[in-house]
C-alpha cells in the first residue's frame, strides 16, 4: 500500500540511514529497496560511461605511451635490439636465447608468407567484399551452360577477418620481441644471466604454467567463437541472403546501417513491422525464461525437500529415476512427448476414453494452452537437474539451524521461509541468472516441441512464420532457414538478442544481493 | 497437573508427532510415485513402441498387439549402425579431450592469479551472450575449407565440439574454488613445480568433477541435431544418430519408419542411460560441489 | 585442352549432323552425387548401372546416391551449392528459391527441347523460370485428394463436406486437412471459389509480379467454406496417413500415403476427389495444387561434365525411366507416353488423384514467402467469430503481400533515366546515384544518338519525372545525364 509511494511520486528519492531502515515495516522495505534499484540506475549509467570513458582514456595513453617507449628502446638499444626491429628474434638469438629468437624469426616468416600468398588479397578485397560474381555462358558445341565462378563474398569477409586476427597477434608479438631486448639489456647492464631454453621450458611447466594449461583452449575459443562472433556481427552489415550468397548467384556487399533501420524503424509499410514483431517475441521471451526458470527452481527444491525427508525410504531409487530423465536425449524424449500431447495424441486419447473431457484439448493448437503446455513440459525436463543441485546444498545447510527455530516453536513452513529459501537464494543467485539467460536462448525445447506454433498471423512476415511459443532464438533460426535466408536479419536480431540479455546480467547483477567475493570461497 | 498426566500428554503428543508424521510420509510417497510414474511414461511408452510389429505407424494404443524384435533387427539394415558408430566415437573422443581442455581452463582460472584473467572471465561471460545459433554457418564454411565436412563430418564435428568448451569452465571452477588454497602453497614450499601439484594433488581430490566432465561431454553428441546436420551435409555417411533418425520423421517416410525411430531410440538411450546409472554419485556431487558457485 | 576438344568437336559436328553434337567426346568415368528420396535410393542406383550400360556415349557414372528427401533438398543446396549434389530431385515449390540460389543449371536448347516435348505442360511450366527451361520434371504426382474409412463413411457421402463433418462427428473421429500449418492444402477452398494466385518469375528465378484474389468476394465465400471445418471439435490439422490409426476418418493427403492408409484400414479403404461445400445455397467443388517433382544439374565448371549430367538426367526422367519408377514405386509420371499408357491409367492409386485432377489448377511458380504468409489465414479465420472478422482474415493477409512486394525506403526516393537510350523502348530504368552535390548523375554514360529522348522518374514509377516534355538529345554523343532536384532541371554532361 504505502510501498507504492515511492513510485508515484516524482523528485527525489528520500533515503534512509541504517537506522531508519530498520524501522520500516516489511512493506515499506520492499517498497525502499525496489525504490533504490531504479533510483541506482542513472548512476549506474553514469558510472558505466564514465567507466568507457576511462577505458578509452587508459588505451590512448596506453598506445602513448607504447610508441614512446618504442622509439626510445631504438634510440637506446645496441645493435641486435634494432636489428630486432626488421627481424624479430635478432635480439635473442645474438644473446643466446636460441629458442625464443627461432620462435620468434619463424613467426615472423610465417607472417610474412602468409601475408603474400594469401592474406594480401583477402584483406585487399575486405572494403569491396569481391568485385565479379558468377558468369554463364552456353558452350555452343555440348549445348550446355558452364559457369565461372570468380570472388566469394563470404570468403573474403572470414579470411579478411581471420587476416586482421593475424595482423593484430603479429603486432603484438613485434611488441613483445622489442620489450625483450629491453629486458634483456637491462638485466645484462645488471650483470645478471638471462633465461636459458631449457629455463623457458621449465617455467612453462611451473610460474608460467597458466600460459601452457591456456594456449591450447583459447586458440579454440578464438578461432571457433570469437571470430565467428565477430563475422555474424559484421554480416549484420551486409545484405547477405539466399539471392546474395556471395559466390553461387550474386556478391553480397556492405550496406552500412540499413539493416537496424528496417528492423527498428517502427513504420512498416503494411502489416507489422519487424520491431513490432520483435517486441512481441521478446516479451513472450522473457515470460517464458521467467517461468521456466522458477517453476523449475521451486518444484525442483520441494521434489528435493521430498526425497530428502527424514523417514522417506529408497532414495536412491526416487532420485535415479528422475535422472535418467537427463540421460536420454532430448530429441527423442521430446519429439515423443510433443506427439503424445497431440489433438490425436494418447494424452488426449486416454482422457477422452475415460470420459474426463468432451472433446480433445488444444494443447498445440491455441496460443495460451500452447504456451503454458511447453512451460509445464519443461518443468518435466528441468525439474531432474534442479533436484540434484539442489540436494547437495540442502544437505550443507547446517542442521543445528533448524533445531534450534525448532526449540523456538518455528513450522515448517516457518522453517522453509526463515531457513532453507533464504540459504538457498542466496547460494544458487548466480546459478539463478545463468538459468534465465540460459532459458532466453533455450533453442531444443520450443523447437522440438512445438517448432513455435501455433501461428502468429499478426507477427508473421515475409521473413517467416512466427509463432506463439517462438523465443528470439526461434525467430533467428526460422529465418535463416526461410524461404529467403535472410542471415542479415539475423544477425541484426542476433546483436539484438545479445544486448537484451547483456542488460538484464549486468541490471541483476548489480541488485544481487550476494555478489559473491570469490576469494571468501577458498 | 500430576506427574503421569504430564507424560501421558507428552506421551500422547510423541505419538501425534508419529501419526502425523506417518501420514506426512504416506503422502510423500504417493507424490513421489506419482512422480515417478509422470517422468518414466514417455520412456515407458517408447520402449512398448519399439517392440511393436503389427504396424510400423504411430498408433493410438500403446500396448502391442503382437510382440518381436523386427523392428530392431531392420534397423540394422539401414544406415543406423554407422551412425551410431559415429556418435559413439564422436562422444568417446570428445569426453576425453573437452575433459582436459575444460579441467585446464577451470584450474587455471581456479588457481592463477595472472594479469588478464579478471578480463577473460568478463570476455568469456560476454562471449557466451551470442546466441550461438547463427555462427553455425560460419564454422560450417571453416570445417569445409578444412576438408572436414560430409564423409569426414566425424573429426570435423569433435573440432567444434572441443574448440568452445573452454568456455564451459563454470562448474568446474567452483569445484576447484572449493578444494583449499592451503594444499597448494604446502606443496610449494616443499618444491613441488605447479604442475605436479596439478598431477599429484588437485587431480585425486577432484574425481567428481572430472567424471561430471565427462559424462556432460559424453552425453553432447548424442543429442546434437542442428549443427550435425549442417556438417554432414547430405551424407550418410558422416551423420550421427539424431540426424540420421531426424530424417525418418520426414512426412513420406515416418509411416514405415516410426517404430523404427523408437527402437533407435532405445538404443541410443541405452549407453547413456547406463553410464549414468553407474557414475550418478560422482555426477551428484560434481554438480552440487560447481554449479552453485558458478 | 578444352580448347582443342572443342575445335575437334566441331570438326566432327560439321561433318555429321549427328543427333547429338559432343557425342564423341563424353567418354569417360565420372563421379557424380545423386539425391533422391529415401524409397527411390536402390532403384536409381538400378537405373544408373542400366544408363552405364546401355548409353551410346561410352560414359561410365561412378554414382554416391544419398537418401535426402525432395523436401530438404532445397534446403540444403541452398545452404552450400558447392557440397551439394550433382543431380537432385527437389519438390517444385522450392525451383524458384533453387534458381535464385543459382543451384539449378539452365538447360541448353537441346535438352529444353527434350522437357517440353516429353512432359506435360503443367510440369514444363513448374521447370521453367521466365522462358529459360532450369530442370527435369520426375513425377506429376503432387497432388492431394481424400482418403476415408468406409464403415464411417458412406460412399454417397463423400461429395459433401457438410456430409463429412456430420458423419465424423456422429462416430466421434476426426476429420484431418493440413489447413492451418500448410498454405498448400488451405489454397484448396480459395480454388474452389475460383479465386487465383498467379505468380510471374524472370529469367533468374526472381518474382516479377502477382495476380492474386484471395481477398475478393469470391475469397470471402471460400474462408467461409474453410470456417465450417476449422469450426468443427473433430478437425485435425494433419495430413499423416496415419491418422486412421490415431482416430481419424477422413484425411486429405496425396498418392504418398496409400501404402499407409491402405494396410491401416484394409478392405474399409476409400479414395475420392476431395468433396464440394455449400454457402448460400451454392456448391463449390474443392480445388487442389497440381504439383510435381522435379530432377535440377548443379551449374558445373566443366561443360564435359554438365553435358553428361544432363545425358543421366534425360535417361533417369526420360519415358523408360519415369516408367521404371511409377512400377517400383508408384509414382505418377509426368512423361506423355507414360500417362498415356494402360498401366497408369488403370492405376487405382492415381485414380482419385486423376478424378481430382479436373478441379486442380497446375502450381506454376509461387514466392516462397507466400506458403509462410498464406498459412496463417486458417488461425485468422479461426479466430474471427462473424464475417468482418473474415473479411479481416483477408485483409490482413492482402496487406502482407503488398508488403512482400513494395520497395524500400531508398528505392522509392531514388531517381531513374527512364527512355529511348540504348534502344531500351521506354522500358529499362537506367539507375542513378546522388553525388555530394545533392545533383543526381546516371552510374554510366551512354552512348546516344540524335534524337534520342528520355526521362527522369523517382520510384520507378510516373508520379514525379521531369522534365514535362521529354529530353531530346540533339547531338549525338557519349553522355551522363544529370538531376539537380532542388532546381528540377535534367542535363546531360558528355564524358
Amino acid at each position: 500500500m504505502d510501498s507504492g509511494r515511492f513510485f508515484e511520486r516524482g523528485g527525489p528519492m528520500i533515503r534512509y540511514s541504517d537506522l531508519e531502515y530498520l524501522k520500516l515495516s516489511k512493506g515499506k522495505r520492499f517498497g525502499y529497496k525496489i525504490a533504490s534499484f531504479f533510483a541506482s540506475i542513472p548512476t549506474a549509467l553514469k558510472n558505466g560511461l564514465l567507466a568507457i570513458w576511462r577505458f578509452l582514456g587508459t588505451v590512448f595513453r596506453g598506445i602513448g605511451s607504447e610508441i614512446k617507449d618504442l622509439v626510445n628502446t631504438f634510440k637506446e638499444g645496441d645493435l641486435p635490439t634494432r636489428v630486432s626491429y626488421l627481424v624479430m628474434g635478432f635480439g635473442n638469438l645474438c644473446r643466446g636465447q636460441i629458442l625464443r629468437g627461432l620462435l620468434f624469426l619463424l613467426f615472423e616468416a610465417v607472417f610474412i608468407l602468409y601475408m603474400v600468398t594469401a592474406g594480401g588479397y583477402w584483406l585487399g578485397m575486405l572494403p569491396s567484399l569481391g568485385l565479379q560474381g558468377p558468369t554463364k555462358e552456353l558452350d555452343p558445341i555440348l549445348d550446355v551452360f558452364v559457369t565461372t565462378y570468380h570472388d566469394n563474398s563470404f570468403k573474403i569477409l572470414l579470411y579478411g577477418v581471420l587476416t586482421i586476427f593475424f595482423i593484430i597477434a603479429f603486432i603484438y608479438t613485434w611488441r613483445l620481441n622489442i620489450r625483450q631486448n629491453k629486458l634483456a639489456m637491462q638485466i645484462l647492464k645488471s650483470g645478471k644471466k638471462l633465461k636459458s631454453g631449457k629455463d623457458d621450458l621449465r617455467s612453462l611447466v611451473d610460474d608460467q604454467f597458466h600460459k601452457t594449461l591456456l594456449a591450447l583452449p583459447l586458440t579454440g575459443i578464438i578461432i571457433f567463437t570469437v571470430l565467428p562472433i565477430v563475422f555474424m556481427i559484421l554480416v549484420a552489415f551486409t545484405n547477405y541472403d539466399g539471392t546474395h550468397d556471395g559466390f553461387n548467384n550474386n556478391l553480397f556487399t556492405w550496406v552500412g546501417w540499413q539493416n537496424f533501420n528496417t528492423m527498428l524503424s517502427w513504420q512498416g509499410s503494411g502489416g507489422q513491422s519487424y520491431a513490432a514483431t520483435f517486441g512481441e517475441i521478446l516479451s513472450w521471451t522473457l515470460i517464458w525464461a521467467f517461468f521456466a526458470t522458477f517453476t523449475n527452481y521451486f518444484l525442483g527444491m520441494m521434489v528435493a525437500m521430498l526425497i530428502n525427508k527424514r523417514g522417506i525410504r529408497l532414495k536412491k531409487l526416487w532420485r535415479t529415476i528422475l535422472v535418467v530423465t537427463i540421460a536420454i536425449p532430448q530429441f527423442i524424449s521430446l519429439l515423443y512427448v510433443s506427439k503424445m500431447f497431440a489433438k490425436n495424441g494418447i494424452l488426449n486419447g486416454f482422457l477422452l476414453s475415460m470420459g474426463w473431457i468432451q472433446q480433445a484439448l488444444p494443447f498445440w493448437e491455441d496460443p495460451t494452452w500452447a504456451r503454458i503446455t511447453v512451460i509445464v513440459i519443461n518443468i518435466w525436463i528441468g525439474i531432474p537437474y534442479l533436484m540434484l543441485i539442489t540436494t547437495g546444498i540442502l544437505m550443507n545447510i547446517p542442521a543445528d539451524l533448524y533445531e534450534s527455530s525448532r526449540i523456538d516453536g518455528a513450522n515448517a513452513w516457518q522453517q522453509y521461509t526463515k531457513i532453507t529459501l533464504p540459504y538457498m537464494l542466496f547460494v544458487t543467485g548466480p546459478y539463478l541468472l545463468t538459468s534465465f539467460t540460459s532459458n532466453m536462448n533455450n533453442f531444443n525445447v520450443i523447437y522440438l516441441l512445438t517448432g513455435g506454433a501455433p501461428t502468429n498471423p499478426a507477427a508473421s512476415s515475409a521473413a517467416g512464420t512466427v509463432g506463439y511459443t517462438d523465443l528470439l532464438i526461434t525467430w533467428l533460426f526460422k529465418i535463416t532457414m526461410g524461404a529467403e535466408s535472410q542471415y542479415y536479419l539475423a544477425s541484426v536480431v542476433g546483436i539484438l538478442v545479445f544486448i537484451v540479455v547483456a542488460v538484464i546480467s549486468l541490471v541483476v547483477y548489480g541488485a544481487m544481493p550476494s555478489i559473491k567475493n570469490e576469494e571468501d570461497f577458498q | 497437573m500430576s506427574e503421569s498426566k504430564t507424560a501421558a500428554s507428552s506421551l500422547k503428543r510423541h505419538m501425534g508427532i508419529q501419526a502425523s508424521r506417518r501420514i506426512g510420509n504416506t503422502a510423500a510417497y504417493i507424490v513421489l510415485v506419482l512422480i515417478s510414474v509422470i517422468w518414466l511414461i514417455p520412456f515407458v511408452c517408447i520402449l512398448l513402441q519399439s517392440f511393436r510389429v503389427e504396424s510400423t505407424w504411430q498408433v493410438g494404443y500403446v500396448i502391442p498387439q503382437q510382440w518381436g524384435l523386427d523392428n530392431y533387427r531392420n534397423l540394422m539394415n539401414t544406415d543406423f549402425p554407422k551412425w551410431y558408430l559415429n556418435t559413439l566415437i564422436m562422444a568417446l573422443v570428445t569426453a576425453v579431450l573437452q575433459t582436459i581442455i575444460v579441467l585446464c581452463m577451470s584450474y587455471t582460472l581456479s588457481r592463477f592469479r595472472f594479469k588478464g584473467r579478471k578480463f577473460l572471465m568478463r570476455f568469456m561471460l560476454i562471449l557466451g551472450m551470442f546466441p550461438g545459433m547463427l555462427t553455425m554457418i560460419i564454422l560450417y564454411r571453416v570445417l569445409k575449407d578444412l576438408g572436414m565436412t560430409q564423409a569426414n563430418a566425424v573429426p570435423g564435428l569433435i573440432l567444434v565440439y572441443i574448440a568452445s568448451s573452454g568456455m564451459g569452465y563454470y562448474v568446474s571452477k567452483g569445484f576447484f574454488d572449493t578444494i583449499p588454497k592451503s594444499l597448494d602453497e604446502a606443496a610449494r614450499i616443499d618444491g613441488a613445480t605447479r604442475f605436479q601439484i596439478l598431477k599429484k594433488i588437485i587431480l585425486p581430490l577432484s574425481k567428481p568433477i572430472v567424471i561430471y566432465t565427462v559424462l556432460t561431454a559424453f552425453m553432447g553428441p548424442w543429442g546434437d541435431y542442428v549443427f550435425a546436420r549442417y556438417v554432414s551435409f547430405g551424407t550418410s555417411a558422416g551423420m550421427n544418430v539424431a540426424v540420421g533418425m531426424y530424417n525418418w520423421l520426414n512426412k513420406d517416410q515416418i509411416s514405415s519408419y516410426y517404430t523404427m525411430f523408437c527402437a533407435g531410440g532405445v538404443l541410443v538411450a541405452i549407453p547413456v542411460t547406463a553410464l549414468f546409472l553407474w557414475l550418478q554419485k560422482y555426477y551428484v556431487e560434481g554438480v552440487t560441489g560447481g554449479a552453485v558457485k558458478g | 585442352m578444352k580448347k582443342l576438344v572443342s575445335l575437334m568437336l566441331a570438326l566432327v559436328m560439321a561433318l555429321s549432323m549427328c543427333s547429338f553434337a559432343g557425342a564423341s567426346s563424353l567418354e569417360g568415368t565420372y563421379d557424380v552425387t545423386i539425391w533422391v528420396g529415401e524409397k527411390a535410393v536402390d532403384l536409381t542406383l538400378k537405373q544408373v548401372e542400366d544408363f552405364n550400360a546401355s548409353n551410346e556415349y561410352g560414359i561410365k557414372i561412378n554414382p554416391t546416391v544419398e537418401a535426402v528427401s525432395e523436401a530438404d533438398s532445397a534446403t540444403q543446396m541452398v545452404t552450400d551449392v558447392e557440397a551439394g549434389a550433382d543431380l537432385y530431385c527437389f519438390a517444385q515449390d522450392q525451383f524458384a528459391r533453387l534458381v535464385q540460389a543459382g543451384a539449378l543449371m539452365q538447360l541448353g536448347a537441346g535438352a529444353s527441347e527434350f522437357v517440353k516435348t516429353n512432359n506435360d505442360a503443367g510440369t514444363v511450366a513448374a521447370a521453367t523460370s521466365g522462358e529459360a527451361i532450369f530442370a527435369y520434371p520426375l513425377t506429376a504426382d503432387n497432388g492431394y485428394f481424400l482418403y476415408y474409412d468406409k464403415s464411417v463413411i458412406p460412399d454417397e457421402d463423400v461429395d459433401s463436406l457438410e456430409k463429412l463433418i456430420a458423419d465424423c462427428e456422429a462416430a466421434g473421429k476426426n476429420f484431418s486437412f493440413e489447413l492451418n500449418t500448410s498454405a498448400w492444402y488451405l489454397a484448396s477452398f480459395f480454388f474452389a471459389t475460383g479465386c487465383v494466385s498467379e505468380w510471374q518469375t524472370d529469367d533468374d528465378g526472381k518474382f516479377i509480379s502477382v495476380h492474386d484474389t484471395f481477398n475478393s468476394p469470391e475469397g470471402l465465400i471460400a474462408v467461409k467454406g474453410m470456417k465450417k471445418l476449422l469450426d468443427s471439435p473433430i478437425h485435425v490439422s494433419s495430413s499423416a496417413g496415419d491418422d486412421f490409426a490415431s482416430g481419424s476418418a477422413a484425411v486429405v493427403t496425396g498418392t504418398w500415403s496409400y501404402d499407409t492408409v491402405s494396410q491401416i484400414l484394409g478392405e474399409n479403404f476409400g479414395a475420392a476427389d476431395l468433396p464440394s461445400f455449400e454457402v448460400d445455397g451454392k456448391e463449390y467443388h474443392l480445388g487442389s495444387y497440381n504439383g510435381c517433382k522435379l530432377m535440377g544439374v548443379k551449374p558445373q565448371t566443366d561443360a564435359v561434365k554438365g553435358a553428361v549430367l544432363n545425358q543421366l538426367a534425360q535417361y533417369l526422367t526420360g519415358e523408360k525411366g519415369q516408367m521404371e519408377r511409377f512400377e517400383a514405386l508408384g509414382w505418377g509420371p509426368s512423361n506423355l507416353a507414360d500417362q498415356a499408357s494402360e498401366a497408369v491409367q488403370n492405376n487405382a492409386t492415381l485414380a482419385a488423384l486423376i478424378a481430382q485432377n479436373a478441379y486442380s489448377i497446375p502450381q506454376g511458380q509461387i514466392h516462397g514467402s507466400w506458403w509462410d504468409l498464406a498459412k496463417v489465414i486458417a488461425d485468422d479465420v479461426k479466430a474471427a467469430t462473424d464475417d468482418a472478422g473474415l473479411q479481416a482474415a483477408l485483409d490482413n493477409y492482402s496487406e502482407k503481400m503488398a508488403a512482400l512486394f513494395t520497395m524500400s525506403d531508398a528505392e522509392m526516393n531514388a531517381w531513374t533515366v527512364i527512355g529511348s537510350i540504348n534502344g531500351d523502348d521506354w522500358s529499362v530504368d537506367l539507375p542513378m546515384t546522388k553525388g555530394d552535390d545533392g545533383v543526381w548523375k546516371t552510374d554510366e554514360a551512354y552512348a546516344m544518338d540524335a534524337g534520342v529522348e528520355f526521362k527522369v522518374r523517382q520510384g520507378k514509377s510516373w508520379d514525379n519525372n521531369f522534365p514535362a516534355d521529354n529530353f531530346v538529345v540533339e547531338t549525338a554523343g557519349t553522355y551522363y545525364v544529370t538531376f539537380d532536384e532542388a532546381t528540377e532541371t535534367v542535363a546531360i554532361v558528355a564524358e
